[in-house]
């Protein structure tokens, strides 16, 4: 059984680097696609043609395209990503700094889609309330519809316009670097309540759905009417049996949600100009900074599969008979 | 909800509602296409040539807003839908194909036309103003297609129009004095369009609201439905043949083929797709055919997956066996034996992707990456209202509400739909 499991990992984590690998060369082959190349920044009508040809050979563009693909392929890897044409820094250290605001302001997020919506889906189950069910089901089906640049620009116009009550965009307010650690934090966290909402809504009824129906399925099954029959308590039948069987399927697309939410809000931040990994992707796409696209976008990229791969982990640690199921 | 209402009396009701609203604009179009047909038969080159995509819009929709009464009433036999029973959800999506199907009809503004900014800049839902019409000056010989082009531009719009002047207010004395915030100006009573003496002067009416440029807003909400849809409709098919065709030929063929196959859509699911859709678009450029091809392309991993599935378990029953033995080419084995067996979660998943390519258009147009400036579409309608929150909560709320009721429909009547097959949530 344990080598069954390692064995599991092993291939499980195998794959997950030769997606990354395919991943890569799908970023380089998009590029070289693409009209125009890096050169074009520097090379102008002006300049004469053994000029622009010693420039096309500081950039190795013309040794044969297997050579540059492969040397592309491993300066990747190495986290050697060039030099990023905004910022005039290391790309490794732009995205360092971006991810960083990315990572906290994720996890917050993350951490309240999954407990308000396992909270709601156990509170509507208890209250057992035909209308409350059906109430939550289509409101949560409601939120879901909405897209989050409507609900971030409704909320700013609600809230920022209207009352007045949260600051519009950004993270510091203007007097920020007089204020005291603990004011500091406060009001970094003011800022953050839009955006937190904006991010937080849909996930929260995505989650709400598939922990509700998998909750559903599993409580219609004999072993709950067995234990029912038993006489156990109904809130020792929910945490202990239901629970930890209807978690499987959210873990999937918890893996899914918190490889998207990592790998950078995009829309939230934008709307709300927030210093992510979500707008600095769509910022350099936008000014044409290769260097830091592709770092942005492996970033992504690699994110979201660890994140898959760690909730498989979870996955297998939660249900033993899963071993063979997750190759798949 | 037994309301007793059913679909089919949902449509008679719009169609009649179009009906009662627009019948001048209808028969307006109707002598169009037939001055237009005798323009054919006298002067076919210059007919051709003539020939403008508005004005082959509106008389196909024209044409069909006449044929679908009773062509609902003779498939209403066939298809068991149209009798059933209304809910908000049919009832939504029914009133999205009418917008799509008939948007001429519905109105016939040009979404693009600007006038007297002064004037129309920002005006608030169900504000008016005055139009003034010209004179223009008449020619006496103009040869039969010159004719017909000026009888079109009365009905269909089009986006620049010298002849128009709108104002806040007006003043009939000797003059018609008309003022345009606070600024007055006169014009002849002669040199405007007039009836029996008197110059005719048309209160216009902005049912939501104008942006700012002093557009229409509902024009540009009907016309950006019709490109949301566009494009929905256009990527979702895309999808659809993709994921049939890989699916087919990994679930059929089975070894490497299968395993690389799969990879691939690993790869397509394991990764934020609309981080490829922004990149792919910045770096090859955006228009509404690279957004239907980029988004169908994106889309195409569920439904590969479920034919996939279903095509190994087919593989293995009597009937398929019998239909290759007798013969049958692999197309006709997938349109034949496989796509009506598995039709059912393909729809529903279908259903689902429309909503999410639905979103994700509205996002891209949203970043500025959507179908581009030429059209009008809800992402760039709200993206662009966003400058204006302060002073016009109309811009962001109309074309949003439109889609969160769109994507809501969608979404809604996809859990129908799966309901009807998923028996374990049936209670």
């Amino acid at each position: 059984m344990k080598s069954d499991i390692v064995k599991t990992l092993v291939i499980r984590f195998l794959s997950s680097v030769l997606t990354l690998f395919l991943l890569v060369s799908f970023l380089f082959i998009i590029i070289r696609l693409s009209p125009g190349d890096p050169t074009d920044k520097y090379i102008s009508a002006k300049l004469g043609s053994e000029l622009s040809e010693r420039i096309a050979e500081k950039f190795s563009l013309n040794q044969p395209m297997t050579e540059q693909y492969l040397s592309f392929v491993s300066n990747v890897f190495r986290g050697d990503m060039g030099v990023s044409y905004n910022f005039r820094l290391p790309v490794f250290e732009v995205i360092w700094e971006y991810f960083s605001f990315t990572l906290v302001f994720a996890s917050i997020s993350f951490i309240l889609q999954m407990s308000l919506s396992i909270w709601l889906a156990l509170y509507v189950i208890k209250k057992r309330k035909k209308w409350l069910n059906k109430f939550v089901t289509n409101s949560s089906l409601f939120i879901y519809s909405i897209p989050a640049f409507v609900l971030g620009v409704s909320l700013i116009y609600i809230f920022s316009v209207t009352f007045n009550l949260f600051p519009i965009s950004g993270l510091r307010s203007l007097d920020y670097d007089d204020l005291s650690n603990l004011f500091q934090v406060l009001d970094k966290l003011h800022h953050l309540v839009l955006p937190l909402i904006t991010l937080t809504a849909a996930g929260i009824a995505l989650f709400y759905k598939y922990i509700k129906e998998s909750m559903d399925d599993v409580l219609n099954q004999t072993f709950v009417i067995n234990l029912r029959a038993s006489g156990v308590h109904e809130n020792i039948i929910l945490r202990k049996h239901v629970i930890p069987n209807a978690l499987r399927p959210l873990i999937s697309v918890a893996g899914v949600e918190l490889g998207i939410l990592l790998g950078g809000a995009l829309i939230s931040e934008v709307i709300f100009s927030l210093p992510g990994m979500g707008r600095l992707t769509v910022d350099s796409i936008f000014s044409r900074d290769y260097p830091l696209v592709i770092g942005c976008v492996f970033t992504a990229g690699t994110v979201m599969i660890l994140a898959n791969f760690l909730a498989d982990i979870i996955k297998l640690k939660i249900d033993k008979r899963l071993v063979k199921g997750i190759l798949n | 909800m037994k309301s007793g209402l059913k679909i089919i009396h949902w449509i008679v009701f719009l169609w009649l509602l179009l009906v009662i609203i627009r019948y001048e604009l209808i028969i307006d179009y109707l002598s169009l296409i037939f001055s237009y047909i005798s323009l054919l038969f006298t002067d076919t080159s210059s007919a051709l040539t003539i020939l403008s995509f508005n004005f082959v819009d509106a008389s196909l929709s024209t044409l069909l807003f006449l044929l679908i009464v009773p062509l609902t009433l003779y498939f209403g036999k066939r298809f068991r839908f149209i009798t059933g029973m209304l809910n908000f959800s049919f009832g939504f999506l029914i009133m999205l194909g009418f917008i799509f199907l008939f948007a001429p009809i519905i109105t016939n503004e040009n979404p693009e036309f600007s006038k007297n900014l002064s004037v129309t800049k920002l005006l608030p839902p169900l504000s008016t103003v005055y139009e003034f019409e010209l004179k223009s000056d008449i020619d006496n010989n103009l040869s039969d297609a010159e004719f017909f082009l000026k009888e079109s531009e009365e009905v269909i719009k089009p986006p620049f129009n010298d002849n128009i002047i709108l104002a806040d207010s007006f003043r009939l004395s000797d003059k018609v004095i008309y003022y345009q915030k606070n600024e007055a100006n006169e014009i002849e009573k002669e040199s405007l369009i007039s009836k029996t003496g008197i110059p005719v002067i048309k209160t216009k009416l902005y049912l939501i609201g104008t942006d700012e440029f002093g557009r229409d807003l509902f024009a540009r909400l009907i016309f950006g439905t019709r490109i949301s849809i566009t494009v929905g409709l256009g990527a979702v098919i895309l999808s659809f043949i993709i994921g049939i065709i890989l699916g087919f030929i990994a679930g059929y063929r089975g070894g490497l083929l299968d395993v690389l196959l799969n990879r691939f859509a690993e790869i397509f699911l394991a990764f934020p797709v609309i981080y490829l859709v922004v990149l792919i678009l910045a770096l090859f450029g955006s228009s509404i055919f690279s957004v239907i091809i980029v988004l169908g392309i994106s889309g195409w991993m569920s439904l590969f997956k479920i034919v996939k599935s279903e095509v190994l378990s087919i593989k293995k029953k009597d009937f398929f066996s019998t239909a290759e033995l007798v013969g049958l080419s692999k197309i006709k084995l997938l349109s034949r034996e496989i796509l009506p067996v598995i039709i059912v979660p393909v729809l529903v998943n279908m259903v689902f992707l429309f909503s999410n390519v639905v979103l994700a258009e509205a996002a891209l147009s949203y970043l500025g990456l959507g179908t581009g400036s030429s059209y009008p579409s809800w992402g760039s309608m709200i993206s662009s209202g966003q400058e204006y929150i302060t002073k016009a909560w109309w811009l962001i709320a109309f074309p949003g509400l439109g889609l969160i009721l769109t994507l809501f429909t969608f979404n809604s009547s996809g859990r129908m739909l799966g309901k009807v097959l998923n028996p374990r949530l049936r209670k």
